[in-house]
């Protein structure tokens, strides 16, 4: 006695499976997709330029001395320094070559001081009118962000922490101080 | 399989497993590379832009463009340049004449726009998105930052190209 087959086969013959439903749906799906496609992602890096502002005076109660730091960027070198708002100044300066590994270093140097001083959010930057915009955004990205594996302490005052942001920040305000009339 | 009866009776058949593969792998590829940012934009062409680890996206901000020919304000052609710099005519004081002109409008509308007394507004914070070649240097794009201080413009976001390991 003959079982009676089941499945893909019947006693008719075989059956096959209709897929141009299936292919239609996947012609329009992937005209849709390469349509809407976009093969190269734009992204931005945030700068600003000094400006007066009308706003209030600092609250002249909290401490005025504060650490400012300023990146030269020059078609030979790249210049760290920081210096103190208020008596004792305390200038350093240190000097990085122009070059990847250079640019590296500059980073690591701006770690530093960035681990050192949590609550310091802001650097000033000055750039030669020679540097084309491609070495600029190499040394903003060296500047504004956290390379991966990086981190820095929680800042001193908690209101300064950000949360949600997608990106961490070496940085955040990177000010072109060459931008004065 | 889909099959076809010739007219001598037999059965052609053309195995179509194959292409629904190749169909498979390549919508996977799209909607992978499907973009959620919620502007778009098209890159301008004759501009190459740098490529920077900086994951943060466009947003709607009017445009300048700078190509290795003229500056735009949006589409409309500000001023042309002549060996990667603003054209004589055009230059006051380091800044950018007619381009400081469009920028005013943009600045007034941006105001209107807000309904904030013109006497009491302090500088914009509206930012300015600048697209530019990558050969072009700084000194130009010096020159527009300056401009769009004087308009009240003081935030800027420079357009890059995403890195792939970015």
């Amino acid at each position: 006695m003959k079982k009676k087959r089941r499945g893909a086969e019947t006693q008719a013959g075989a059956v096959e499976l209709n897929v141009m439903p299936f292919i239609d749906v996947f012609s329009l799906l992937t005209t849709f997709l390469l349509f809407s496609a976009v093969f190269i992602q734009i992204g931005v890096l945030e700068v600003q330029i000094p400006f007066l502002s009308n706003a209030k005076p600092p609250d002249f109660q909290k401490p005025e001395r504060i650490l400012e730091v300023k990146v030269d960027l020059s078609k030979d070198f790249i210049e760290v320094s920081t210096s103190w708002t208020e008596a004792p100044i305390d200038e350093k300066k240190k000097q990085f070559q122009r070059d990847k590994a250079g640019i590296a270093e500059a980073h690591r140097e701006l770690l530093s001081i960035r681990t050192a001083h949590p609550d310091l959010d802001k650097l000033t930057m000055f750039t030669e009118d020679e540097i084309t915009y491609k070495e600029l955004a190499e040394v903003l990205d060296a500047v504004k962000f956290l390379l991966p594996g990086e981190t820095l302490p929680p800042p001193k005052d908690p209101s300064a922490v950000k949360n949600g942001e997608a990106q961490p920040s070496l940085f955040p305000k990177v000010i072109m101080g060459s931008v004065m009339l | 399989m889909a099959s076809v009866n010739s007219e001598a009776g037999e059965t052609l058949s053309l195995n179509i497993m194959p292409m629904l593969d190749v169909f498979s792998i390549l919508i996977l590829f799209l909607l992978m590379s499907f973009s959620t940012d919620p502007v778009s934009h098209d890159v301008t062409a004759g501009i190459e832009l740098p490529e920077s680890i900086s994951i943060r996206s466009l947003d709607e901000n009017p445009m300048i463009t700078i190509t290795k020919k003229d500056i735009r304000v949006g589409d409309l052609v500000v001023t042309g340049l002549e060996n990667g710099d603003v054209i004589d005519s055009n230059r006051t004081q380091g800044a950018i004449a007619p381009l400081f002109r469009e920028l005013e409008k943009l600045a007034e509308a941006n105001r209107v726009r807000k309904d904030q007394p013109i006497s009491q507004e302090g500088p914009q914070k509206d930012a300015l998105t600048v697209e530019m070649d990558q050969t072009l240097s700084f000194k130009l794009l010096k020159r527009v930052m300056l401009t769009a201080q004087q308009a009240d413009f003081v935030a800027f976001k420079l357009l890059v190209n995403k890195a792939n390991d970015g």
